[in-house]
């Protein structure tokens, strides 16, 4: 790593030991406030993960692991975002990131709790045979043409093995990029970046493929007709454009309490800026792609999804994600000036982290909302009903309405809150950048000139 | 960039200010300076002068020289920015028009007015506007194309592309002087000056 030589590189590191930038109260956060948001969040988490048990009982347990589904789909996507971001700043070989860096790598290593808020849903799921899954149902499935076809990918054998394989995967790259940036921290060792580049050489297309394919097991598969070749790309852009929201936010919440100063300045705001405003971008292009090809070849199997969110009121919830997710995101991140400017980058990044919520709502809800087995709609239909009577037939069936909104609001809330506050206590436990990153020097200095 | 940059036989040119002794109107003046350092700080100080028509020449990207210039940032994302509005409003109404309004025509059961094929003509459209609006609106805003410059016609400006760095002070800059532009170039550390005419 670097062409110095060992003595030259030696130099090098106690410069930036040195260095007035470098010293702790720059560099560490003060345990106090961080553990006092922490202790509060984590107390929203567990009252609105207990309202959630309360609410399964009152409105049934389809209902609230639907909405703690919601919020568990939520907190994975930017951890996911976090792996894949910082393997590709290692690829890349990056540095004018090294001083953000440490703040995507504390949330990756949150995947394991982001994982392991999944787990409840997977085992409730087995242990029940299909509360959201329909396809698990030995009633569905032992009448399903469809299913019967799809059955050696969709059979809950494989399906655990693959949740197991995913959970392993993303658990050992998480442990193994974080170990090599605070070891390097410990040792100085400059080879370790090296060692970190070729984990993440492999690493990128695993990652990309499970990802893809949890997509596909966790959140697709709700509706068992349903297919898009295009899922796991859509769970992706999200998940890297949330993962982009929470480093903003983190970065604001450390210069706002006077940590990182001429560590991370507003060049580095700008860049991490660009790519949220990237991927918001790249999150509608891919969200209207999967859309319009479903639209336009109108197969029955594929066009219900649809249909499903552009009737019931949840064309309502279509319109606020096209409105909010990409056209006012769009034109307020376009301007240099506020990428530039840390406050509004944060007011942008809270706004699409709300978006990136609302998107898996989108995802999850309609779905479970409607249930394919003995669909009301379906059997309206096929009894020569026509569409808006077939609606209200689903409707009547649909289950709680709207007075079941607080249960929605207490499992997101508390899955995002508990995260939140694991989350803040992580960034606060160590130093708040790399400390011997062979490129440090290049991100202290870095400028851009566009 | 002004409209008798392209069309100059619609304008008459004002008077020069200054003239050289053969009667030639006098471009700029020219300085020499051999190191990065010097003619950064030399920007730098000329842009405390209040100096506005004038430019600095190096054989390569000199970081933070617009800082140094007080540069201020291009207008040309205002330009993209309307031509990519003109092209999306543009194509969706040419669209409503055609099938939605004067040749309803239906293709697969689907509605005559449906924004959703008509968004991939809309975004081709808004990028091709917005490209060619970046290209020649980059073009217009530096004066391009043009068949020759005056700066040309001086043998030493041509290690501007070489290992020389210069700056060149126009004679339209209000601020401009023969002789106090000249001493103030000298003292801010330029190895030659010379006088430029127009071509």
């Amino acid at each position: 790593m670097t062409t110095l030589n060992a003595d030259a590189y030696q130099r090098q590191l106690d410069a930036i030991a040195a260095e007035p930038r470098m010293r702790d109260d720059n560099i560490r956060l003060a345990g106090a406030g961080a553990a006092a948001i922490s202790r509060s969040l984590l107390f929203v988490g567990a009252a609105g993960l207990a309202l959630t048990v309360i609410g399964a009982f009152v409105y049934g347990l389809r209902h609230a692991l639907a909405s703690y589904l919601v919020g568990a789909a939520a907190v994975l996507a930017p951890c996911l975002g976090a792996l894949l971001f910082t393997m590709v700043l290692h690829l890349v070989n990056a540095g004018w990131a090294v001083s953000v860096r440490r703040q995507v790598e504390n949330l990756m290593s949150m995947l394991p709790l982001a994982v392991g808020l999944m787990i409840p849903v997977l085992l409730i799921e087995t242990v029940t045979s299909g509360t959201l899954y329909a396809w698990m149902d030995p009633e569905v499935r032992a009448h399903s043409y469809l299913i019967e076809k799809k059955a050696p990918f969709l059979n809950i054998t494989f399906f655990l093995i693959r949740a197991l394989l995913y959970i392993f995967v993303w658990t050992y790259l998480a442990r193994r990029l974080w170990w090599y940036s605070t070891e390097q921290d410990r040792t100085g060792d400059r080879w370790l970046t090296a060692r970190a580049r070729w984990t993440s050489a492999w690493g990128i297309p695993v990652t990309a493929l499970t990802l893809a394919f949890a997509a596909f097991d966790w959140l697709m598969s709700l509706d068992y007709e349903f297919f898009s070749t295009m899922w796991g790309v859509y769970y992706f852009a999200g998940a890297f454009m949330s993962c982009f929201a929470i480093v903003v936010l983190t970065l604001f919440a450390v210069r706002f309490v006077g940590r990182l100063n001429g560590l991370v300045t507003e060049d580095h705001f700008h860049d991490v800026g660009k790519l949220l405003f990237g991927f918001t971008v790249f999150w509608a292009y891919i969200a209207f792609s999967q859309y319009f090809l479903i639209w336009y070849s109108n197969i029955p199997g594929e066009t219900r999804f649809f249909l499903d969110r552009k009737t019931g009121g949840w064309e309502n919830l279509s319109f606020i994600l096209a409105a909010g997710h990409f056209i006012v995101p769009f034109i307020f991140l376009m301007a240099r000036r506020i990428k530039r400017t840390p406050v509004l980058l944060a007011l942008g990044a809270c706004w699409l982290l709300l978006m990136h919520v609302l998107d898996m709502v989108w995802v999850v809800r309609p779905t479970v909302y409607v249930h394919p087995m003995n669909d009301a709609w379906l059997e309206a239909i096929n009894a020569g009903a026509g569409v808006e009577a077939a609606q209200a037939a689903r409707d009547a069936q649909a289950g709680p309405g709207p007075s079941a909104w607080w249960l929605d609001v207490a499992a997101i809330v508390g899955v995002i809150a508990l995260f939140a506050g694991f989350y803040i206590r992580k960034v606060a436990s160590g130093p708040l950048l790399p400390l011997k990153d062979p490129r440090l020097p290049e991100a202290m200095e870095h400028k851009n000139y566009v | 960039m002004a409209i008798s940059d392209y069309l100059p036989f619609l304008f008459r040119p004002p008077a020069p200010r200054f003239v050289t002794e053969a009667g030639k109107p006098v471009h700029g003046v020219l300085a020499q300076f051999d190191d990065v350092a010097k003619v950064y700080h030399a920007a730098e100080k000329m842009r405390d002068e209040g100096f506005t028509n004038w430019d600095v020449h190096s054989p390569f990207p000199i970081h933070g020289i617009e800082e140094a210039m007080g540069q201020q940032r291009t207008k040309l994302p205002f330009i993209v920015g309307g031509a990519a509005f003109t092209g999306v409003s543009g194509a969706m109404l040419m669209q409503w028009f055609m099938n939605g309004f004067d040749f309803r025509f239906v293709v697969q059961g689907k509605p005559d007015f449906a924004w959703e094929p008509f968004l991939m003509v809309t975004f081709e459209l808004g990028v091709l506007f917005s490209a060619f609006a970046a290209l020649f609106g980059m073009l217009a805003l530096n004066g391009l194309p043009r068949w020759n410059h005056p700066l040309l016609a001086s043998e030493r400006f041509l290690a501007s592309s070489d290992d020389t760095f210069f700056i060149v002070v126009e004679a339209t800059d209000p601020k401009f002087d023969p002789l106090a532009t000249r001493r103030l170039l000298e003292s801010l550390g330029a190895s030659a000056i010379e006088l430029v005419e127009e071509a």
